[in-house]
This record gives structure tokens, sequence and C-alpha cells, in this order.
């Protein structure tokens, strides 16, 4: 069997593959919250970084190859989910943790399912549809609802449970076990966690309630 | 003392349901094993069928006895089996109820005993290996380092008792490959099959349909030999090593 071929077939090489896609993912999120930091600076700025991003002639390229990050984590996730499932056809009358699932690992599934939901949102709002007073105006007016920013703060929280178990659970998947390293990999996991939740999920309730932004 | 007893009756591969069983009179000294004694006895002597259980050493060392204890494997204490769990771990009165491990891969026998042979299947498949090791080698011939050795020693402690897929939300059995895999690994007479055997033992784990792990860790918790998640990380480790930079194709083709 082929490298490639086991990647795609076997336990261990999809959950690499899963694993590898994650945290490039949350390279993205890296370098998206640090575009979004540039709300804070006014519309200038803003509009002249997402106006440069848009004239990039690599990012149809970049964004094909973010869709198929998302699309590989995705798919490949909820097919390992339908096997675990398989896995146990009849469920235990009774079941108690012997101590080792967190909130995070427990809910990987529903916090994963919120996001994809955000996801759809998300880009079809901020990416396919056209704004033509610039993105800036276009972020500041959705962010007027209390109701979408609690639904981008609740989207965000997801995010932060979901990468407290994926990140460490990545670096495991890769292999990692070292007796110091690993316990210092899971709390950089629980402080990027927290880092994207707060810096993401800020900026709609600064947007809400505290930027005098252009009404 | 006296308990309420819930426990999965089966009478085959299919049905089952939970069944109660009031019992008393029983020493808090007595495992739970011998607990089950007693009550398989008072059964049998009203005429009723006794409820099947597996056990063997009952000293925590043969990896036989199973049983999901109030939904916990070798119920709630860590790094013991349940022969070695006594009665005076419970409460007086307390209702305690015992399911079989549950899996795919270990399908039921009867009542609490389930087929485990798919781990046996993993371990044939090359956990071993092949050369006559003949007798005790001349001390130091052979080098291996001491963490080496600890190392294997802790993978080899592993009795196979299923513990692991029985506690995993995903019934994978990774824990217990990555053990197998690891004690040999880690040793000098485990080097020449090194890739043949990660390659092979994975594709008879997924062959036999474990889930798949998500570092949940719920199995180190579980174990009553404390095998270490480690186990897991380093089968991960072999295993793509294996699959990048193994030579011997053959072997990969065999288990593909």
């Amino acid at each position: 069997m082929g490298v490639l071929s086991s990647l795609l077939t076997s336990s261990i090489g999809r959950k690499i593959l899963v694993a590898l896609a994650g945290l490039l993912l949350c390279g993205f999120l890296i370098a998206h919250l640090g575009g979004n930091l540039l709300l804070i600076y006014g519309e200038g700025p803003f509009n002249r970084y997402a106006q440069g991003l848009e004239k990039n002639p690599l990012l149809p390229l970049a964004e094909v190859g973010l869709a198929g990050l998302f699309l590989a984590h995705i798919a490949v996730s909820l097919k390992l989910r339908h096997e675990n499932r398989q896995a146990r056809p009849a469920s235990y009358a009774m079941q108690r943790s012997k101590g080792g699932r967190s909130w995070g690992s427990r809910t990987m599934l529903l916090s994963g399912l919120l996001l994809l939901s955000f996801l759809v949102v998300h880009v079809w709002h901020f990416r396919v549809q056209e704004h033509a007073d610039g993105l800036y105006r276009a972020v500041m007016n959705a962010f007027q609802s209390k109701y979408y920013v609690l639904f981008y703060v609740a989207a965000m929280a997801a995010l932060g449970l979901h990468l407290s178990h994926g990140f460490q659970s990545a670096f495991r998947t890769f292999g990692l076990s070292h007796p110091r390293l690993l316990p210092m990999i899971r709390k950089t996991g629980f402080a990027f966690s927290a880092a994207i939740t707060v810096g993401f999920a800020l900026l709609p309730l600064w947007a809400c309630f505290w930027a005098k932004g252009p009404r | 003392m006296r308990f309420r007893l819930r426990i999965w009756r089966q009478k085959g591969a299919e049905g089952g349901r939970l069944v109660d069983y009031e019992i008393d009179g029983i020493s808090p000294d007595v495992s739970f094993l011998e607990m089950l004694d007693v009550l398989n006895e008072r059964l049998v002597s009203r005429g009723q069928e006794a409820v099947a259980f597996d056990s063997d050493c009952r000293e925590g060392i043969c990896g036989m006895c199973s049983l999901v204890i109030n939904g916990q494997p070798h119920g709630p204490d860590r790094g013991m089996a349940t022969c070695q769990l006594y009665m005076r771990r419970f409460k007086d009165g307390d209702v305690i109820v015992v399911e079989p491990f549950r899996a795919r891969a270990f399908p039921p026998v009867k009542d609490l005993v389930v087929d485990r042979s798919a781990l046996d299947r993993i371990i044939a498949a090359g956990g071993f290996i092949s050369i006559n090791t003949g007798s005790a080698p001349e001390a130091n011939t052979v080098a291996v380092p001491k963490q080496n050795a600890e190392r294997a020693m802790d993978s080899a402690a592993c009795i196979g008792c299923g513990a692991c897929v029985a506690a995993c939300p995903n019934a994978a059995a990774m824990l217990f490959v990555g053990a197998k895999v690891s004690h040999l690994a880690l040793l000098p007479q485990g080097g020449p099959e090194r890739d043949r055997r990660v390659l092979a033992m994975r594709a008879q784990m997924d062959s036999e349909g474990f889930g798949n792990c998500t570092n949940e860790t719920e199995c180190e918790a579980a174990c009553p030999k404390e095998i270490k998640m480690s186990n897991i990380a380093r089968l991960n480790r072999e295993y793509m090593r294996a699959s990048l930079l193994a030579e011997d194709y053959t072997a990969s083709k065999e288990s593909a």
C-alpha cells in the first residue's frame, strides 16, 4: 500500500490528515485575526488591507487551498466519526468517565458543526456578497444587530472549545509524547484557544458597543 | 452487606436486557467476582441459570476478567482489574449496574461474556518476533538503554483485557496496539521486523472494526495496568516511520 492511499484509508493516516489540516487552519486563524484587528485602526487602513487582498492575483489560489483544508478536515472527521459510531453498535446502559475526557473532547462534533454553520453564514455575508460601501462599513453595520453579535460570540466560544482539545490532540496524533514537551503543548493549546476566542469575539462586541463607527 | 445488582443478561449473540437481583449476606472482604459466584450459587440452587462471566487467575495478571461496573470498565478504581475489586469499595444497599465490554469488535457470547479474540488476531498479525531467541545471552552483549528497558517493560505489562476498548468513546484499540507495538519496538530484538509489524498490526486493527482514536485518554484511566497514552503516540510515530521509510514493500502489500 502506497503512502498516499495509506493516508486516506488507514485509521492512523486519516487522523494525521485531520490533524495536519487542523493545524494549518490554526495558522489561517492567526492571519485572519491579524487582518481583523485592523478594524480598530478605522475605515481607511482596514479597507486598504481588504482591497489589497482582493487585488492580489494569488488570492484565488489561496482560497482554493483554504477551502481544500476545510473540506479535508470536515469530511475526514465526519467519516471517522461515523466509523466510531459503528464501532459500538450497542451502547452502554450506564457510562461514567474514569477521568480522561474534557469538555472540549466531548463536544468536538457539536462545536465543529456549529462552526460549520457559522462558516457558511460568515463566508456568504463577508466574502460572496458585494459591499459597495467597502468592507469596513459592511462589518460595522452587521454588528449593530445584537443577535448577530451573539451568534458570532457563540461561534467563537465553540471555536475555543474545539481548539482546546484539537490543538493538543493533533500533536499527539503526530506522535508527540515527550513527558515535559506534551504538557507544554497542552498549555500552549489552551492559551492559543483563549487568545483566538477572545480576539475574534472582542471585535463584534467592540463594534456593537464601543466603536464610534460611521452610522 | 446487601446490594441490588442490575446485571445484563443475554442468551446468545442478540437481544439482552438488565435484570435486577437482590443479594444480601455478602462479606465486605469478598471480591466482586466472588460476590458474583455467591449470586450464581444461589441462582442455581433455585433452579435458575447462572450469570456467565469471564475470569481466570483472579489476581490481576491474566486479563481474562472484564465487566463494566456502574459505567466503568473494571469498576471505579484505577490500576486494577475487576478481580481485584472488593465489595468494601461499595456502600451497603448500593445499586450496581454490571454490563459487558461493548464494541463491534467484541461480539457478545452470553450474558457478560464477549469474544475478545480480535485482540489475539492483531497479535497474530505481527505482535511477535520470528527469530528463535535461544537461551539468555551473555550480559551486556546486546546493549539496551536503561530507560528503554523500563519503557518496554511498562508497555509489556498490558494483559490484553480490552478495557481500553470498552472505555474508549470510539471503541478504539489504539492503547492495546500501541502497547504491543511499543514493547517490541523499544528493544533491539524487535528491530528487524519493526516496520512490517506496525503496518500489519495496524491493518488487522482496522479490519477488526475498532474505532479511531481521538485522544480522549479514557483508555489510560481505565487500564488495569496503567498503560500510558505515550504508547499511542509511539504507535503513531512507528506507523508514520514505517509508511514513509519502509523499504520492505512486500510487508506493506500483505497488509493492504
